[in-house]
């Protein structure tokens, strides 16, 4: 194996990366007074963040699924709880993406929030931490610790910044979230105890547990991730979270927090649970797919702006957990470029619906109309994203969802369905159209037309810093929509590895497990 | 565990004592001395019982052997597991008395109000070093007789009378179940020491079955009653909102740590041969507390009576650690003790700081837009109560995993699913409060006495409560190092 950068420097890598934005946070918390040298200070932060978190691609070794960057240490020796860090081609763009995504939310949080402006950078930077410790944690319980207390800043943001409802809003998407994962620490523990006392990710995913087992912690882990993604029926807290939530909390909501649930599937239930996973392929693809198609109708009829783009999260999240599911290389490539591809997106979009409501003060759809004669330049950058929405090619979504729709198309499972896999990739691409129903018609209803309202007439154009986080976020969805090559060699062999441990049944060695056991019993009886 | 075995053994007994000794002479000591103090000093009564507890804490750590060492022929007992309970209670004690420094401020009285307190404390220390239903009562009626007369200590405030007659007589009311229990089994075993009754019940003969059964119940409903299990925590709610607030965050912590280290010693002790009896029993009683204390906390608009209703929810959280019958399990006993004991004597200290000019500030309304007078009250109240609520990178949530894990390890799956639904409701009334405090605006003006020593204390639990929260190792090793020689 290359020697990986770090190791060259001596420094642990992904360790300064999860708590500088909370050992910031603390610094500004503790020495820095004024709003104005608070958001200098959280930028900062925030930039200094990202830049570290660069090395992590740039010194990535692309051919090999083995964990990089590794960090171990025990943390509470009483329990095997070790502090272990380590990032593979699957977790390490997500941590690009969250330090990336996190400098695009203090940017636009820079003037419309004028309330509480160190408070708010504070929980930024420590939603920040918890986010990148999720993507870097190879321990359950570190996971598990980082998991939860990203409900903390979470709670904060929208409850103290949002809109109206917020108060409603924030304590649904707090106990919505609570209840799925206390199952998941259920689970944890009871792995726990039945894989000899680790909580190892990396030896959970090589224990043989048996059927019943699979069964119940997928179950477990389901419930957890499927309220973070949040897949039908347990999304109604999303709609509610990000229509109140300001701006850049729908952005990192969208952006990082959903991927997390998406991810979990990808780190505990595939691997850890492989013949569930197939077990459950069905009950999957029909929750993905009333994902798609569903939610794509109610998201159409929405008046809100933020309420459809909700819902259009929903629905590409369905696009993910399908792909997913499908376990194959391309449908697995297609979730992950999907889910990044969303993080740009949609918080994108919420960004385009955040300008227009800091001139209007409303998202309803129907105040607005015949923006394009007074924004322009808006008008085209929202075209731009509109567009990456619906997939169109040369957007960083359309590498997505094709390659979900060919990974679900060369699925062949002997498990999915009576039908074949043929006809669940026809219910999917539906979402080419409805997707594009839902986005194009609002854009008409709110670009478009004629400047009848004047108070539409007196919007202001965007100014240089809202044009400012705009730009690399275009870059980045025409870059992977043109040229995806250098995402996915970054993740084709961790991939390959996890379809691998995804296809392969544990079933034999449980059952030659279990039967060693009953012969060492019999031995020791003896 | 080792006999002191001297021709003449007293000296080598007494020694064991000592922190006992001092604690009562003390208390008798600051009744007196408060006679001669002129009016305006009577709060040096306090700074000596603060350097009371701290002395006693020292020495009970000095004179207290790696194993547990017997006394008194079997009537005291001072080990490892002892000195940490004793400790917490040391440390409650001391928490209360900084903050009834400010909350009795305009009080008449007070030199007997701390040397109440200082026996109180005897009680509980008496109770935790008890290997003898004798030694065991008498620390609990101790302790519950002093804390009768300081829930009804402001005579003159109908809520607080009324908090001590109700608490008075339920709690007379339990004594009496419990020496009722214990009766029975001196009758079918004839002795009164933990271990002999212990044995007496494994051999008993067929035919006592029914009085052994009935002493069982009955000991365990006078058990449940001392530390508010449901359904004998009616008490709770009325005393703990009646009481002066600086008393509740006294009953909150040390009866309780007492309550349990005397329960874990009974369960380990006596009824080791009833083990499969008194786990179903408990998991029932566990059950009704979480679903009591957690269902009932939502309705509150009080944040005394809420605080109330939540301990007794913690309460069916322990009561698991106690289920779980086995070393792991009693160590997160004391686990949730400790941390609990920092969470809620912060959260005590926030409330009385809260009381303003015509304000009790024990409404939840009171508490709206702290966040903008007060950011550092309000960060370390948020933290309390996401820690309350057992969300990570606090304490709080350590307490939750070391009794869940031991509980899971025991085979007990079901009731700790059934633990943490019911912690994901008791998480709603925690965070609501960090919704008054962050969310709404502020309604009456804030005027905070500023009390360096009661700053110091929300400081001080606050960054315990998070430091236990990143490193809990030293905190959860030293708890299970506590139980050597008990189970």
């Amino acid at each position: 194996m290359m020697e990986p950068l770090h190791n060259v420097l001596g420094l642990p890598l992904l360790s300064i990366c999860t708590f500088l934005p909370a050992v910031g946070a603390l610094g500004i918390w503790l020495f820095v007074r004024g709003d104005m040298a608070v958001r200098w200070a959280a930028l900062a932060v925030s930039m200094v963040t990202f830049i570290a978190t660069l090395p992590l691609a740039f010194a990535f070794d692309n051919s090999t699924a083995h964990m990089q960057f590794e960090e171990f240490h025990p943390w509470v020796s009483s329990f095997h709880i070790n502090y272990h860090l380590g990032v593979d081609g699957i977790s390490m763009p997500f941590i690009l993406l969250t330090s990336m995504l996190t400098v695009v939310c203090i940017v636009s949080a820079w003037r419309c929030i004028e309330n509480r402006v160190k408070e708010y950078m504070l929980a930024f930077l420590v939603l920040e931490t918890t986010l990148i410790g999720v993507f870097a944690a190879l321990d359950a319980i570190l996971f598990y610790f980082f998991w939860e207390a990203m409900l903390i800043p979470m709670y904060l943001i929208i409850g103290i910044w949002g809109g109206k409802n917020r108060v409603y809003a924030t304590i649904k998407f707090f106990l919505y979230t609570l209840a799925g994962s206390v199952l998941m620490l259920v689970a944890v523990l009871a792995m726990y105890f039945k894989a000899g006392h680790t909580f190892n990710i990396l030896e959970l995913m090589n224990y043989p547990f048996d059927f019943q087992w699979q069964f119940w912690l997928w179950l477990a882990f389901f419930f957890a991730f499927a309220v973070k993604v949040p897949m039908w029926p347990v999304h109604t807290w999303l709609p509610d979270a990000h229509t109140e939530a300001p701006t850049a909390g729908s952005v990192i909501l969208a952006g990082v927090l959903l991927k997390m649930g998406a991810y979990g599937f990808l780190r505990f239930s595939l691997p850890i649970c492989p013949d569930a996973s197939q077990y459950f392929v069905p009950f999957i693809v029909v929750l993905s797919l009333v994902a798609i198609i569903y939610i794509s109708l109610v998201a159409m009829m929405q008046q809100d702006m933020k309420r459809l783009i909700a819902y259009s999260s929903i629905a590409h999240m369905g696009f993910v957990t399908l792909g997913t599911f499908m376990l194959t290389q391309q449908g697995l490539e297609g979730a992950i470029i999907n889910m990044i591809s969303h993080g740009f997106v949609a918080a994108a979009l919420f960004l385009c619906v955040g300008v227009l409501y800091d001139r209007l003060h409303t998202r309803e759809i129907s105040a607005y109309g015949g923006v394009v004669n007074v924004m322009p330049i808006f008008a085209a950058v929202f075209m731009v994203f509109a567009m990456a929405n619906v997939a169109l090619p040369g957007a960083s979504s359309f590498i997505g969802e094709i390659l979900v729709l060919l990974g679900t198309f060369s699925a062949d499972h002997h498990n999915v369905f009576a039908f074949s896999a043929k006809w669940v990739a026809v219910g999917a691409a539906t979402s080419v159209v409805l997707s594009a129903c839902y986005t194009l018609w609002m854009y008409k209803r709110v670009i478009m037309g004629d400047l009848v309202k004047d108070s539409v007439k007196s919007m202001r154009e965007m100014s240089v810093r809202e044009f400012g986080f705009f730009v690399p976020l275009i870059m980045l969805v025409v870059w992977i929509g043109f040229y995806p090559m250098p995402v996915l060699d970054v993740m084709h062999v961790s991939v390959a590895h996890l379809v691998d441990q995804a296809t392969a049944s544990k079933l034999d060695a449980a059952h030659a497990l279990a039967q060693m056991q009953s012969v060492s019993q019999e031995i020791v009886m003896h | 565990m080792a006999h002191v075995t001297t021709p003449f053994p007293f000296p080598e007994h007494l020694q064991l004592l000592m922190p006992e000794m001092l604690v009562a002479v003390a208390a008798m000591g600051l009744l007196l001395w408060d006679l001669f103090l002129p009016e305006g000093r009577k709060h040096w009564v306090a700074y000596m019982a603060i350097v009371v507890c701290f002395v006693g804490a020292f020495l009970t750590l000095f004179v207290c052997a790696p194993t547990p060492v017997e006394a008194f022929y079997g009537f005291f007992i001072l080990g490892p597991f002892s000195a940490f309970s004793k400790v917490l209670i040391f440390a409650g004690t001391v928490f209360s008395i900084i903050l009834s420094l400010d909350y009795m401020k305009n009080e008449p009285n007070k030199g007997e109000y701390y040397s109440l307190m200082l026996f109180a404390m005897l009680g509980m220390m008496l109770m935790v070093s008890a290997t003898s239903f004798v030694t065991m009562y008498l620390g609990l009626e101790l302790m519950s007789l002093c804390t009768y007369v300081l829930v009804g200590y402001q005579r003159d405030v109908l809520r607080s009378s009324e908090a001590a007659l109700k608490y008075f007589i339920l709690g007379s009311l339990a004594s009496g179940l419990l020496l009722y229990g214990v009766s029975y089994l001196y009758g079918v075993t004839g002795s009164l020491d933990f271990t002999t009754i212990g044995h007496g019940i494994a051999n008993a003969p067929e035919g006592s079955r029914m009085a052994v059964m009935l002493g069982f119940v009955l000991l365990l409903s006078g058990m449940a009653f001392k530390v508010s299990a449901a359904p004998f925590h009616m008490w709770t709610p009325d005393a703990y909102e009646g009481a002066p607030t600086p008393i509740t965050a006294f009953m909150s912590v040390g009866p309780k740590v007492a309550g349990f280290t005397v329960f874990i010693r009974v369960l380990v002790d006596v009824l080791p041969a009833l083990q499969s009896d008194y786990v179903t029993l408990l998991s029932w009683l566990a059950v009704m507390t979480m679903a009591v204390g957690n269902l009932a906390a939502i309705a509150q608009r009080n944040i005394k009576r809420m605080l109330a209703y939540s301990t007794v929810g913690h309460v069916g959280f322990v009561l698991l650690g106690l289920l779980s019958a086995t070393a792991s399990g009693y160590a997160a006993v004391l686990v949730y003790m400790s941390v609990y004991l920092f969470m809620t004597m912060g959260t005590f200290a926030i409330i009385v700081l809260m009381r303003r000019e015509g304000i009790q500030g024990e409404l939840l309304d009171d508490f709206a837009g702290l966040s903008r007078a007060r950011p550092g009250y309000a960060l370390a109240m948020g933290l309390f109560m996401f820690s309350l609520a057992g969300i990570p990178f606090l304490g709080g949530f350590w307490a939750k995993y070391t009794i869940f894990i031991a509980a899971v390890e025991a085979g007990h799956l079901y009731l700790v699913v059934t633990a943490l639904l019911f912690s994901v409701i008791g998480a709603f009334y925690y965070i609501r409060i960090v919704k008054y405090i962050y969310f709404d605006e502020e309604r009456v003006a804030f005027n905070f006495s500023d009390n360096r020593l009661m700053q110091a204390t929300v400081a001080l639990t606050a960054i315990a409560v998070v430091a236990i929260g990143f490193f809990p190792g030293p905190l959860i090793h030293a708890c299970r190092a506590a139980l050597v020689g008990i189970a």
